[in-house]
């Protein structure tokens, strides 16, 4: 092999392995759901690939071979295979979650970058020569596979997956390396026929590869994404695929990179998302004028803060732009787009507040994703508190989503002076803070979504209800803490206070996902916990402060999976997203019945999944009315 | 095999180890400074592979003329990365928020400088190897076959460990200086292989 084809090879390779290693990342994203040991798993199963392919390249590297033209057949074997497995380990890994966990297919990944990486050491053996300047031609190499590396990183991470699928960029990706191969191929043949039957061979593989593509990729976000729920009539309403991530909406809620992003609801009446979090901000504050939200999502929560008493304008900064495509497409959240009021900056969060030292906010929201992703840190560290804190306008407050990690509460609670827990989200300040009753009762009945009421307690028995059960809200401070309640600051800390505080460097939030005890917040002291005998669940289910609003704590198996809320967390592994999904589930299934039982009385028949198990459930008790 | 063959390819399993330990650790702390959206993550991805490229250029300039201590170069290699590695969490920091404000090609161009000097050194390790071995065993293919093999499975390892094991028991400062560590051993090891090397060629 000549030292410049040597060095194509090389380069080609190089733009071939990391740009794939770019898509496996995208689809371990995914199906991982961002965990922070996610990037560390598969980079350590594709480096040991790696080391093993340059390994086993020794075989082929014999001495008395290096100028014979058809010592590059093994290597052109080599790049083939490569690519092939390469492609395929996206498809695969969405079959095999479905049935096994996602970290099993990581062998997968080791062997197609195995026999990627065997063609950087055949390379440099059949390309160079062994003498004193061997050590300067394999940097020349070296510097060729990492110009390629870092080609294919900016042209598969900003061109093909900006305007491609991960179907579409595969096949590219296959393109590109089919053309190594007949490189490889033609190089390695002196006949013409030779050479004619590798390009044939290489165009056959391209026709194959994009006919194949169709089946293989098949519903592939859902396969991902549901795991060992997907079921084959299960499809996404939207599916948003850019540089920057995967947006997916399925039965009104939305995903971004696989986690839980949010519920497409901005009202009270039914609010399996706790939307009513978002309306409390004007309890906290009388008249936040300018209100910064890091994180749009589905843009639910930048709805409701715009039209919020005093709130004259709102900065909403958001990572992915991928959320503008999908808002206009969703009625109840389409309206934002055209609000005078709301300015959507696309940006990292924590890099576009440190940028901006001089601005002030009356109040900042966050409710942002999960303390156990991946890089979650940046916004839930004392030190990005801090930085909230100097930003806060006098008597500002900051409002956020802890996801329930006690940690973070604690970081919260010590970084601030003044602190309060609702739900679980923490208000933290500078000034005071206190939730005011008479401005959250002016603002559950006064505030208006589209013209319209948010509740109609005069006229409807469930508004009623949930008015009463959220005026009920701040009454929870003076008793024992319940997670669906306000806390003190004294409180928390006098609980969490022995928690590490969650530092840039300690990242202890994503390492330690919440592992709530339940004893440590039992609702009994609202409500006995009551076992309900299903036909084919056992659901013990307990009540929470709001009532109908029923918190499921107890087991609940259905295809072998733990269902539930904190209860189930604790059991479940260890960041496992799908609980979200599941305790969501729940909370529109029991408000569903909750609302049922309220419209039609007590003998209202059902609550469960399908037709089994019917349970109803009230603050006094639960009682079986049907199946 | 012998003995400075078996050290040369232990130190280069502990170089690869501690190069990935560091890649995740600044990964994180640059992300944290100037942002996780693709631009930035491409920004400090690239100034990486750029900072090895260009080093292994150098690496391999240096190791052209067979009269060069390769190893003890290597050596010297190896304690500026561990130097480098200790001081490096608090620089990052402290020039991150110096220059966070300035305009996003600036701050492209200090994310680069900010990496080079320790990727350089680590993208020359694998050329000044190659020439020793090479200078040894004639054979490129096998030489650079095993040293990539050893190097890449400590870089696998480091990668897992990190994420498992390192970051959530040590966090970022403490994994930086176990890593810093293991650069001084490794330069350690293969300093004093070189230097009894280089005496045995002395009486000879």
């Amino acid at each position: 092999m000549s030292f410049s084809l040597s060095l194509w090879v090389a380069g080609l390779a190089g733009f071939v392995a990391l740009s794939y290693e770019i898509i496996w990342y995208r689809a371990y994203g995914v199906v991982s759901r961002s965990m922070p040991t996610t990037f560390g798993l598969l980079l350590g199963a594709y480096l040991a690939g790696v080391a093993a392919g340059s390994l086993g390249s020794r075989a082929f590297c014999h001495d008395d071979a290096r100028l014979e033209r058809r010592r590059l057949l093994p290597v052109a074997a080599f790049v083939y295979l490569a690519n092939l497995a390469s492609f395929l380990v996206v498809p695969a890994l969405a079959r095999l979650v479905t049935s096994v966990r996602w970290q099993l297919s990581l062998p997968l990944v080791a062997l197609s970058a195995g026999l990627l990486g065997a063609v950087l050491p055949l390379a440099s053996h059949f390309g160079i020569r062994p003498d004193d300047r061997a050590g300067a031609r394999l940097s020349y190499l070296y510097v060729a596979n990492i110009v390629g590396s870092s080609l294919g990183s900016l042209v598969t991470g900003f061109v093909l997956l900006e305007h491609l699928s991960l179907r579409g960029a595969s096949v590219a990706l296959s393109l590109a390396g089919l053309a190594l191969f007949a490189l490889l191929g033609v190089s390695a043949t002196s006949t013409v026929r030779g050479r004619a039957a590798v390009l044939g061979a290489s165009a056959a593989t391209l026709v194959a590869t994009v006919a194949a593509s169709g089946p293989a990729f098949e519903q592939l976000h859902e396969r991902l994404f549901f795991r060992k729920q997907f079921t084959a009539d299960k499809r996404f309403e939207h599916l948003i695929e850019n540089r920057h991530g995967v947006i997916a909406v399925t039965d009104g809620k939305v995903y971004g990179g696989g986690v839980y992003d949010g519920i497409l609801n901005v009202g009270l009446r039914h609010d399996p998302n706790w939307v009513f979090r978002a309306y409390a901000l004007a309890a906290y504050h009388p008249a936040p004028k300018r209100v910064l939200m890091v994180g749009l999502a589905s843009g639910a929560w930048a709805r409701i803060l715009a039209g919020l008493p005093g709130v004259e304008r709102l900065t909403v900064v958001e990572i992915n732009p991928g959320y503008l495509e999908l808002i206009p497409k969703i009625p109840e959240v389409a309206p934002l787009l055209k609000d005078p009021k709301i300015e959507i900056v696309i940006d990292d969060g924590r890099r576009w507040i440190q940028r901006h030292p001089d601005a002030r906010w009356d109040a900042i929201v966050m409710n942002t994703t999960w303390h156990w992703r991946g890089h979650s840190t940046n916004l839930l560290s004392a030190e990005f508190f801090e930085l909230v804190r100097a930003r806060l306008a006098p008597g500002g407050v900051f409002t956020f989503n802890t996801t329930l990690s006690e940690a973070v509460m604690k970081t919260a609670a010590v970084t601030f002076p003044y602190a309060q827990r609702m739900y679980n989200f923490m208000v933290v300040s500078d000034s005071p803070v206190a939730f005011d009753k008479a401005r959250w009762k002016t603002t559950l009945t006064e505030y208006r979504m589209d013209g319209a009421p948010l509740l109609d307690p005069e006229h409807d028995a469930w508004d009623k209800k949930r008015l009463d059960d959220l005026l009920y809200l701040p009454d929870t401070l003076d008793r024992p803490p319940v997670w669906e309640g306000l806390e003190s600051r004294e409180s928390l800390l006098a609980r969490f206070g022995h928690l590490p505080t969650v530092t840039d460097d300690n990242m202890w939030c994503e390492w330690h996902p919440s592992d709530l005890e339940e004893e440590d917040l039992s609702p009994r002291e609202l409500d006995e916990p009551v076992v309900v005998e299903p036909f084919h669940e056992r659901v013990e289910v307990r009540a929470g402060h709001l009532g109908r609003d029923v918190e499921l704590v107890g087991d609940r198996l259905r295809d072998g999976v733990e269902r539930g809320a904190p209860r189930a967390r604790q059991r479940a592994p260890r960041g496992d997203a799908d609980l979200v999904e599941r305790e969501v589930e729940l909370g529109v299934e029991i408000e569903q019945h909750a609302r049922a039982v309220a419209e039609h009385g007590e003998q209202h028949p059902r609550v469960g999944d399908d037709g089994h198990a019917a349970q109803r459930l009230t603050s006094g008790g639960a009682r079986r009315v049907s199946t | 095999m012998t003995a400075a063959s078996l050290a040369v390819f232990v130190v280069f399993f502990l170089s690869g180890f501690s190069a990935l330990v560091y890649q995740v650790v600044w990964q994180r702390s640059l992300f944290a400074i100037y942002g996780i959206n693709l631009e930035s993550v491409t920004v400090v991805v690239t100034a990486f592979m750029l900072g090895l490229g260009l080093g292994s250029l150098a690496g391999g300039a240096l190791s052209k003329d067979p009269k060069r201590p390769v190893l003890l170069m290597f050596a010297a290699v190896e304690a500026g990365i561990g130097a480098f590695g200790l001081v490096s969490l608090s620089l990052f920091h402290h020039v991150g928020m110096a220059t966070l404000r300035l305009p996003s090609l600036v701050t492209a161009l200090v994310t680069f400088v900010l990496v080079l000097a320790p990727t350089l050194l680590m993208g020359s390790t694998l050329p000044l190897l190659t020439a020793h071995l090479v200078r040894r065993s004639g054979n490129v293919g096998k030489s650079v076959g095993v040293l990539y093999f050893v190097n890449t499975l400590g870089s696998a390892l480091a990668s897992i460990a990190a994420v498992l094991w390192l970051l959530p028991r040590l966090g970022q400062a403490r994994s930086v200086v176990a890593a810093a560590i293991v650069n001084l051993v490794a330069a350690s090891i293969v300093g004093g292989f070189a230097l009894v090397e280089r005496r045995r060629e002395h009486r000879a």
